[in-house]
Formats: structure tokens, sequence, C-alpha cells
């Protein structure tokens, strides 16, 4: 993030230096701006959906979810965490419902298992959910119902493929990338002791 | 399946009050952590968003659609979606602007609009989770992930301009 961040902004300071200098401040205050009114709907969402969670925790009944996640999750990022479990199984949930409030689970995942040392199982829930799998796309299919489509939810047989795919791609090169580190890292190691 | 989200709140509201919660204050209290979840997210957006901006002004977006759109339409993607997919891994709500103006542009039922709807709703905006995800911490190695990501972006997106030709 960081050098797109930093190559983004000396590249196109470089080129507006050149074709109109008196955008690029007003480009920037136009962003900020953006990510004021982006804040504000996120909050909108967030605050009812978290609210919601809230609820359900208090009555015990994201523990009862994760409790039935648990086994499956300490096996897949292979952790010990039960704080972890529970956020990441409400992530996962709201991925799959398209509820539009996964990120916050996700990021007390990733808190949790900052404490833990898992930095494999911090990316591996980010890859899950860069890959974006959901069983109900509602946002694109209210927008075609908008637009007069015929058949609005005829997209929802290809976009369950292409993600179910993709999430199995990126996983696969993620988990078979990992092993592959640990090998030579492993080897390493084994030369070190045989060189003493 | 519209009925599916007030029968949840429905449910928990009511499992809730037969455990004897407080639902009012454990909502405002989820509701409060909104609040600072969002306040805390608020300097990431302001950096991605006026990223975005300037790439748009700059004009650096346009130089990269001309530069990319002859390996596009090579692995079969239509030159109309090389904007969309190029903004998709940066912002959320960008994209979705791009997709509204393509099914308007194009209708409903074409096959670019239906192309981006696929594309739009099987990638994520890889780039913005991960400045959102590993904001506080100290992992190390975040380029293979992101990199692994976007591969299966763009493999998805070839994947659905071949499909929705056939479906």
């Amino acid at each position: 993030m960081n050098a797109v961040f930093a190559a983004v902004f000396i590249a196109s300071a470089a080129l507006l230096m050149f074709a109109a200098p008196d955008k690029f401040l007003t480009a920037l205050m136009g962003g900020a701006r953006s990510a004021a009114t982006a804040a504000l709907t996120l909050f909108c969402i967030y605050a009812v959906w978290m609210g919601l969670a809230a609820v359900a925790e208090a009555g015990g009944i994201t523990r009862g979810v994760a409790r039935r996640f648990a086994p499956l999750c300490k096996k897949i990022f292979k952790t010990r965490s039960d704080e972890a479990c529970e956020a990441a199984a409400m992530n996962l949930a709201c991925d799959l419902l398209g509820a539009g409030a996964s990120t916050p689970f996700a990021v007390k995942a990733v808190a949790a298992w900052e404490k833990e040392g898992n930095f494999y199982a911090q990316k591996l829930l980010f890859i899950i959910n860069a890959a974006g799998l959901q069983l109900i796309p509602a946002t694109v299919t209210a927008l075609r119902a908008g637009a007069g489509s015929a058949a609005a939810a005829d997209i929802f047989l290809p976009s369950l493929i292409c993600s179910a795919l993709s999430l199995a791609l990126s996983a696969a090169l993620f988990i078979s990338s990992e092993r592959i580190r640990q090998k030579i890292s492993e080897r390493k190691r084994a030369a070190f002791r045989w060189h003493f | 399946m519209a009925l599916l989200i007030p029968a949840i709140f429905m449910a928990v509201f009511a499992y809730a009050l037969y455990k004897k919660v407080n639902v009012y204050s454990c909502f405002t209290g989820g509701a409060g952590k909104a609040l600072s979840f969002v306040m805390s997210l608020l300097p990431c957006l302001a950096a991605v968003f006026m990223m975005c901006a300037l790439f748009e002004e700059s004009g650096l977006s346009a130089m990269l659609i001309k530069f990319l759109s002859p390996a596009f339409s090579f692995l079969g993607i239509p030159e109309e979606l090389t904007k969309l997919i190029l903004i998709k891994p940066l912002s959320g709500s960008g994209s979705l602007a791009y997709l509204t103006q393509t099914i308007a542009e194009y209708g409903a039922d074409s096959y670019i609009s239906r192309c981006a709807c696929v594309c739009y709703g099987s990638s994520e905006t890889v780039f913005y989770i991960s400045a959102v995800y590993f904001a506080g911490t100290k992992t190390k190695g975040l380029l293979l992930p992101i990199g692994i990501s976007l591969l299966s972006s763009l493999f998805a997106t070839v994947l659905a301009c071949a499909l929705c030709r056939v479906i």
C-alpha cells in the first residue's frame, strides 16, 4: 500500500504540474470530501449491523454460532483464539449474506491474531475476503432491476461461479506459497545446523 | 430473499428478550462501537479517496486504460470495462459509480452491462480492504497476498466475460 500510494501521488503530481497545476489541490479536497461522505454512509450501515450483532452477542447467539464453527476455524487458520474465530465467523457470514458490515468483524479478528502473532491467519482471512464470495449480489441486482432489466437475477449463477473459482484459485496459490516458504526456511535452518 | 433481513432482526430481538438482555442498551453500545470504528477508518478512507481522485484527475487512469486495453481485449474482456476493472480494487463507491454509468449507457440487459455486473459482483476492493485490515498491525510480506488476490480477480473477470456469452 505504501509503495502504491507514494507512486500514485508522485506520478500524479508530476503530470498535473505540467497539465493543470490548479487541479491538484481541488482533487485532493474532493477526495477527502468523498471520504467524509463515504464514512457517513458506512456509519449508517455499521450502526445497524453492529447494533444487531451486539444484541446477538449479549443473547449468546454469536457464541453458539462460533462454537459450531470453532473446530473448522482452528484448522483453517491454525489458531487457538476463540475471540478471533467468533469474529471471523461473523465476518464470513456477513460476506455471504452481502450484509455490508463484514469489515469491522474482520478487523476484530485481525487484531486478535496480531496478539497471537498469527500472521498466516491474518493474510488468509484477507485472501478469502478479497475474493468477494457472495451468495446474493443484492446491490447489483437492485441496480439492474432499477434500470429496467427483464431478468435482473440472471447474473446470480455466473457471479457465484466466478467468485467461487477465484476464491479457490487464490486460496490454493496462497496456501501453496506459504508451504514453499516454510520448506525453504526449514532447509535454510537445516543447512545452518549442518554448517556448525 | 428480502424477507430474510426483517426475520433475522425479529428472531434475534425476540431471543435476546427471552434471555433477559437489555436490547436497547446493547444496540446503542454496538452502534457506538460502529462510530468509533468509522472514526478510526476515516484517515485510511481519506488517503485512499485522495489517491483515487488524483489517479483520475491527472490522466494516469486514462493512460493506463489506453495501455492495457489491447491486453484486456486479447483476454476477451471488452474495452468498455477496462475502467471499471482498474477502479474496482481501489474503491467500492468509485466502481459502483462506473457500474451505474455503464448500465445506463448500454442498457441493463446488454452483454456489456451483464459482464460489468458479474465482474463487479465477483471481485473485491483489494487495495482498500488491505489498507483497512492491516492498518493497526505489524504484518510483513503483504505484497504476495495482494498480488495473488489481484491475479485471481483478473481470472474472475476473464471467466465472467466468457460465461456471460454462454449463460
